[in-house]
């Protein structure tokens, strides 16, 4: 063959399939379809409605697709903890403490398990398996929450809480200021607390509660506590008298607890390098809890500190500036 | 034309294990590599021992397959080379119970999770081949070919509605959502191939 019979063949054959390629759909619908260009195209079909009805949504009913946002990101945070459940597996066939029971709950109810085991291996460094869980379940996920629905609302600020705050003003002392655009839940007024309080730790206030520029993040959000610093194994001490509801790890608040007080007050110790109490005990005002540290989402040693009273987060500020 | 020992690993499969490094840590990621290791460690020795050639190891997200001559294997040792790999990780598990006294937990239930994973009767895990070559070897090829059909089809779909009812129990943890993805998948596969047969 001749290099110029060679070409023209190459020419023919690239006709040809270009020609394939333009007419190839209109083609298609004149002879039957083969069995692979069906699936492809009912693939299409399928994935095209997925996409055309996730617009459409989003596009009618914007405060829905919101909530199912917020749900489905909480969704994909929850994770499994391989090794903890791989352990538990290991556990149960020497014959160990829990069996199955020990196996389930490794799988599915990783935050309870997480505040349990630091609970028992308190002394200890908490297992490196337990930074891995994120969105805890338990009462302090709703500062979680709540600053994802903030994030969510942000552009429209919410009329809720300025209208809360007014209805529940009767229990306040008094107004010290009020801010227009409040994330949901929050209030800015100094509440009477109807119990003794000490500051948790001697250290200088690093970052007030409200709005600031998130240290790590760049963007403008709400800050739901105050940062004080303090070298790293501070001691923390306990607000007030109350029981510690929830010691846990996650990836923003690191390692943490929670301690409930009368009047459905609770505060929120976060960043620690240790958490020295045990979920479910009794604590008294003053009493060491834990030390400062800089786990989870933090740019230096210090304790973020966090009070609210059924659910509505408070500035903490006027409770630990006393020291 | 093949060289001797050909092994392709897919991106998918590096880029799926930095995820799990991300998510999980290194160590994790470690023993179940250790598992899957001593896995295609005891096809490999039983094939050996068979005489049979290995031309291949392929890795994907799916897991490690070995490619092997098995033309030439009885169904009783091509059986025991498949039985071979979860064998090697009860074997495993056992002496690692034995030796460590409770001190390697997660190595163990890696182990002991893909020696029972594998065994479901679903085919492109061991399970799924076991069962084809018991049933073939006993009824025949076709009798081998629906056992592992219906077999494959209402174990994946069992465990496509387990996940399923988990999800919707523990309020929806996507991370099963690839698993129940898969085993319908696999379930599914089967049937789909078998048009071509």
């Amino acid at each position: 063959m001749t290099s110029r019979q060679a070409g023209r063949r190459l020419m023919t054959a690239r006709r040809q399939s270009v020609g394939s390629v333009r007419g190839g759909a209109r083609r298609r619908q004149g002879e039957s379809l083969t069995a692979k260009d069906l699936r492809r195209l009912l693939q299409l079909v399928a994935c095209g409605s997925v996409f055309v009805a996730l617009v459409a949504a989003k596009l009618l009913l914007p405060a829905k697709m919101a909530t199912f946002n917020e749900k489905l990101s909480a969704a994909m945070e929850r994770n499994m903890d391989v090794q903890a459940v791989f352990s538990a597996v290991g556990r149960a066939f020497s014959g160990e403490e829990g069996g199955v029971g020990a196996v389930y709950q490794a799988v599915f109810h990783p935050q309870e398990e997480a505040v349990q085991t630091s609970a028992v291996s308190q002394p200890e460094e908490p297992s490196e398996g337990m930074t891995t869980r994120k969105t805890p379940r338990l009462q302090d996920g709703a500062a979680l929450e709540t600053l994802r629905s903030y994030r969510e609302n942000s552009a429209s600020p919410t009329e809720k809480a300025p209208a809360e705050a007014l209805q529940s003003a009767s229990n306040l002392a008094y107004v010290l200021y009020s801010q227009e655009n409040l994330p949901q839940g929050v209030s800015m007024e100094q509440a009477l607390l109807g119990f003794d309080y000490c500051a948790p730790v001697a250290g200088t206030l690093s970052s007030d509660f409200g709005y600031r520029e998130h240290p790590t993040e760049g963007e403008e959000r709400f800050h739901y506590g105050v940062d004080l610093a303090a070298d790293a194994g501070t001691e923390v001490r306990c607000f007030a008298d109350g029981t510690v509801t929830a010691v846990g790890d996650s990836s923003s608040y690191g390692r943490y607890c929670v301690v409930a007080h009368e009047g459905g007050y609770s505060t929120l110790y976060a960043h620690c390098s240790r958490i020295t109490a045990s979920s479910g005990a009794a604590v008294k005002r003053g009493e060491k809890i834990a030390e400062v540290g800089e786990t989870g989402m933090a740019t230096g040693p210090h304790l973020h500190f966090e009070l609210q009273r059924e659910g509505t987060y408070l500035n903490p500020i006027y409770y630990v500036s006393s020291l | 034309m093949s060289p001797p020992c050909n092994i392709r690993i897919s991106g998918g499969l590096v880029l799926l294990a930095a995820w799990f490094v991300l998510a999980n840590g290194w160590e994790p990621l470690a023993t179940v590599l250790g598992a899957a290791a001593v896995h295609e460690l005891g096809h490999w020795a039983v094939l050996r021992a068979l005489g049979a050639e290995v031309t291949g190891f392929r890795l994907n997200v799916l897991g490690a397959v070995l490619e092997t001559d098995s033309r030439r294997l009885s169904y009783g040792g091509e059986l025991a080379a498949v039985l071979a790999g979860p064998a090697g990780n009860l074997l495993a598990a056992l002496v690692l119970t034995a030796l460590g006294k409770g001190r390697w937990p997660a190595a163990v239930g890696a182990n002991l999770v893909l020696c029972a994973f594998n065994l479901l009767p679903v085919r492109p895990l061991d399970g799924g081949r076991a069962l084809y070559l018991l049933a073939s070897w006993t009824a025949g090829p076709a009798a081998g070919e629906t056992a592992v059909r219906w077999a494959g089809g209402v174990t994946a779909a069992a465990l496509a509605a387990l996940i399923a009812w988990v999800m919707l129990r523990t309020g929806g943890s996507l991370w099963l959502l690839p698993t129940l993805l898969a085993s319908v998948y696999w379930g599914a596969l089967p049937w789909r191939s078998g048009g071509c047969l």
